[in-house]
């Protein structure tokens, strides 16, 4: 008799447990996703605790503590949260952000705040999703049961996407409509986010890669601090320099890149190699992966020749990790995101002082004649929604992009103001008073030129092109596969992907 | 318990064997009783039909199409999703990488627990205080757990290669190298299933019968004897029930890997789970995702109708 009761519980145990196995797949509420949701924010978390601020690019946790000397824009105490208003002359929406820790905690719901309290006839509610990752499948499981928001803060990346599931209101309608100026927005940004000569959302947070080193380090090496690496092999030498052995042990690494597909973007850009074809898919959408030509393999091969010169480590995929060993001095250089400068400069307050430069270029010439490709996020309005809720979306986002307001965002978040007119916003100056590094990434930006290489790839399938590189870069560092062999295979796997969504989506 | 239940269900089945003759009176009432069961089993038929069935039904018609990124089917191509799965390495790969982790953590796990349980079953002052220690881990969520290895994985701040340098041995690039992530995981994973392990096995090892042991110190048997020729054979319905229960976590195994490796370096954490879940939540690709939960599926299938006609004739049960 216990044996088959036994046997009746045990069954039923395994045959949930296969079953529940089967249900990731399904497109509704699978069990998987659940189980991230503490995920992605959490790690910058925990790791925010031991070595100052953490902030990916993709979900910035915030240059966290706020500074005294440096007052927050509006009020300094935060106005209190205006109540959601019962009145049904006012219309509702929902703003979906991916903005994790202080600045989606503090300037997000300040900025919606003072969005309500500025007019009467829109009420604005903010709503973290998780990362740009969650965020974008919750927005593609909304998309069936139009459960969206108005406004929809989404990655760079995603663009392409967007456009194509045709579920937006381009920007471009209401600026044509108002003749909104878009004249003070920054060239490159507004040149990445047009796509087919319209301006399909509002940039909102953008961010460029630099390079960070220690200039205690430089000092010690006899280098100079105020002379940084400019090219690939002024930075090998560098590096060498750098590196600081303890016998067999190696105390302080030259460099160190996290794998990073987005860096490897950049400096695709920055030599002036194309992602994909069709000009980066800016002139008719991409049909093949072009980053395996020899500018891409330059760069893996650079890459490689460093690690294995003992001189570049290797943090993995997480930057927080790499940023971490630049901050507890394990490594002399790194390249991150703008929007981490302040953190590195606040976590390295009183033992080094932290230099920025331009991202490392293969020669002089490529400063010339190429630059950054701007990363972030941009602002998105859903089409679904009712007009009356797209025309406060609009107001929002212009709310958004407005000069005090992004300052106040530039101040607090790190990222770069959209429009050049934030930085005679008194509040930017004290700013970039106290972060003087950050002129680097000003002059860093205005310095690119725009081409297709500086407009970034226009690619449909572009977290699985990120992920597929990022492989391709471990395979190379591991020593699998040569530069050219790796670059080759991930080229044929972002083909292929490319190929598929060009069919499902029926662009072919 | 459920006995009960059991036994009624058996009297309203007809007795095997004999065909019998069939009035409308015996038709009426059959399907009387058929309606009442029915009755009865709605609740959970609705529930399994519209959370297990529906969707394994979806899944496997799901897999036949290449879908649009937000998981619409767009293009039938019959099989081309399950000949890509056995063309490409990758997913192969996921296959070797999901049977070698439940290689490390199933024994591993059973093996600490057992010792761990036996420890807890001592007879003496305070034993509950480690039987709580020993079992803490049940009460840690997954996601805790894999954050606090996270940290102690950490590559230049992480405590673990602290103490390895400390006692003078060179650190272990833990989620870094393709070679080390794995067991990484398992560690990971192994330590978060080990509470629970041990609370069952604990929980059986008092249920075996004080006689048996008494009478077997009479005859002069040693404490390993006791527990080779006694205890072992007697958990052996545990010990199987925990491995069946421990495989198939461990085929499924997700939140350490989201967590700690995102199923990298080089694919070499890549378990079939995650990648099923990178496929279809990452890279839009919801067929290929689905022709990959088809096939763990009938893997697992075949893992437990093996276990429970082979292994299980093994097995001792009161």
């Amino acid at each position: 008799m216990r044996k088959s009761l036994f046997s009746i519980m045990a069954l039923l145990v395994v045959a949930s447990m296969l079953l529940a196995a089967c249900a990731p797949a399904a497109t509704e509420a699978p069990a998987a996703p659940a189980a991230t949701e503490a995920a992605p924010a959490a790690p910058a978390a925990t790791e925010a605790a031991p070595a100052a601020p953490a902030a990916t690019e993709a979900a910035p946790a915030a240059p966290a503590a706020a500074t005294n000397t440096v007052p927050p824009a509006p009020p300094a105490n935060p106005t209190a949260t205006i109540a959601p208003p019962k009145s049904e002359s006012v219309t509702k929406i929902a703003f979906w952000h991916s903005m994790a820790g202080d600045i989606g905690g503090k300037a997000i719901p300040q900025m919606a705040n003072d969005f309500n309290a500025s007019q009467d006839t829109c009420y604005v509610e903010p709503i973290y999703q998780g990362s740009y990752d969650d965020s974008l499948n919750k927005l593609k499981a909304g998309l069936q049961s139009n459960d969206t928001p108005a406004v929809m803060q989404l990655f760079d990346i995603a663009t392409r996407l967007m456009v194509d599931l045709d579920v937006v209101t381009p920007v471009q309608n209401y600026i044509d409509a108002e003749s909104y100026d878009v004249s003070d927005l920054e060239p490159n940004v507004l040149a990445y986010y047009t796509v087919d000569g319209k301006q399909y959302s509002m940039p909102f947070n953008t961010s460029t890669p630099l390079l960070y080193y220690n200039k205690d380090m430089f000092e010690a090496a006899g280098l100079d601090p105020e002379n940084p690496p400019r090219t690939f092999a002024e930075f090998e030498e560098a590096a060498a320099a750098l590196t600081q052995k303890d016998g067999d042990k190696t105390t302080v690494y030259g460099a160190a890149f996290a794998i990073y597909g987005w860096f490897f973007e950049q400096f695709l850009a920055v030599s002036g190699g194309q992602y994909v074809d069709n000009s980066n898919g800016r002139e008719g959408h991409a049909t093949k992966a072009t980053f395996n030509d020899a500018k891409g393999v330059a760069i893996l091969e650079w890459w490689k020749r460093m690690y294995d010169a003992g001189i570049m480590a290797n943090y993995g995929r997480t930057t927080v990790d790499t940023r971490n060993a630049f901050l507890a001095g394990q490594t002399a250089m790194f390249i991150d995101s703008t929007a981490v400068l302040r953190g590195m400069i606040e976590g390295s307050a009183g033992k080094f002082e932290v230099g920025t430069a331009f991202l490392p270029r293969p020669d002089e010439a490529a400063y010339e004649n190429y630059g950054t490709i701007i990363g972030g996020g941009s602002l998105w309005m859903i089409s679904n929604r009712p007009q009356e809720e797209q025309d406060c979306a609009w107001e929002f986002i212009k709310f958004q992009a407005a000069p005090a307001n992004q300052a106040y965002w530039h101040t607090m978040s790190g990222y770069f103001p959209i429009r050049k007119a934030a930085y005679d916003e008194q509040l930017d100056k004290d700013w970039v008073a106290k972060y003087p590094q950050f002129a680097t990434a000003v002059d860093q930006l205005h310095g690119t030129k725009i081409n297709p290489e500086t407009r970034g790839a226009l690619i449909g399938v572009f977290p699985t092109a990120r992920q597929t590189i990022e492989t391709a870069i471990e395979e190379v560092l591991a020593g699998v596969s040569t530069p050219q062999e790796a670059l080759d295979k991930a080229a044929e796997a972002v083909t292929l992907a490319i190929e598929e969504y060009n069919i499902t989506m029926g662009l072919q | 318990m459920s006995t009960s239940k059991i036994e009624t269900n058996r009297d309203t089945s007809p007795p095997v064997g004999e065909r019998p003759r069939v009035t409308s009176g015996m038709r009426k009432r059959a399907a009387l009783t058929f309606g009442r069961a029915m009755l009865f089993l709605a609740p959970s038929l609705i529930l399994f039909i519209t959370f297990v069935f529906v969707p394994l039904v979806r899944t496997i018609s799901l897999s036949t199409y290449l879908t649009d990124p937000i998981g619409r089917p767009a293009k039938f191509v019959a099989f081309l999703q399950y000949e890509r799965l056995f063309s490409t390495p990758a997913f192969v790969n996921s296959m070797t990488r999901s049977i070698q982790f439940v290689l490390y953590t199933v024994p591993t796990l059973i093996i600490l627990a057992l010792a761990l349980a036996a420890l807890g079953n001592l007879r003496m002052r305070g034993i509950s205080i480690f039987r709580i220690i020993f079992s803490i881990t049940i009460a840690v969520s997954g996601a805790t757990a894999s954050l606090m290895f996270l940290y102690l994985y950490h590559p230049s701040i992480g405590a673990i290669n602290y103490f390895i340098s400390l006692l003078g041995f060179p650190t272990v690039p833990w989620l870094i190298s393709d070679k080390t992530a794995l067991i990484a995981v398992a560690i990971t994973s192994v330590w978060l299933q080990l509470g629970l392990n041990t609370v069952i096995l604990i929980a059986a090892m008092q249920g075996i019968p004080e006689e048996l042991y008494e009478s077997a110190m009479i005859d002069g048997a040693g404490s390993w004897h006791r527990f080779r020729h006694i205890t072992l054979p007697m958990l052996s319905s545990t010990i199987f029930f925990l491995v069946v229960v421990d495989m198939l976590a461990s085929f499924q195994t997700f939140t350490p890997i989201d967590i700690l490796t995102n199923g990298g370096p080089l694919d070499s954490t890549n378990l079939l789970v995650f990648s099923i879940y990178r496929e279809f939540y990452f890279n839009g690709k919801y067929g290929l995702a689905a022709a990959q939960s088809v096939m763990l599926f009938l893997i697992m299938l075949v893992l437990t109708i093996f276990q429970f006609t082979v292994v299980e004739r093994r097995v001792f049960y009161e």
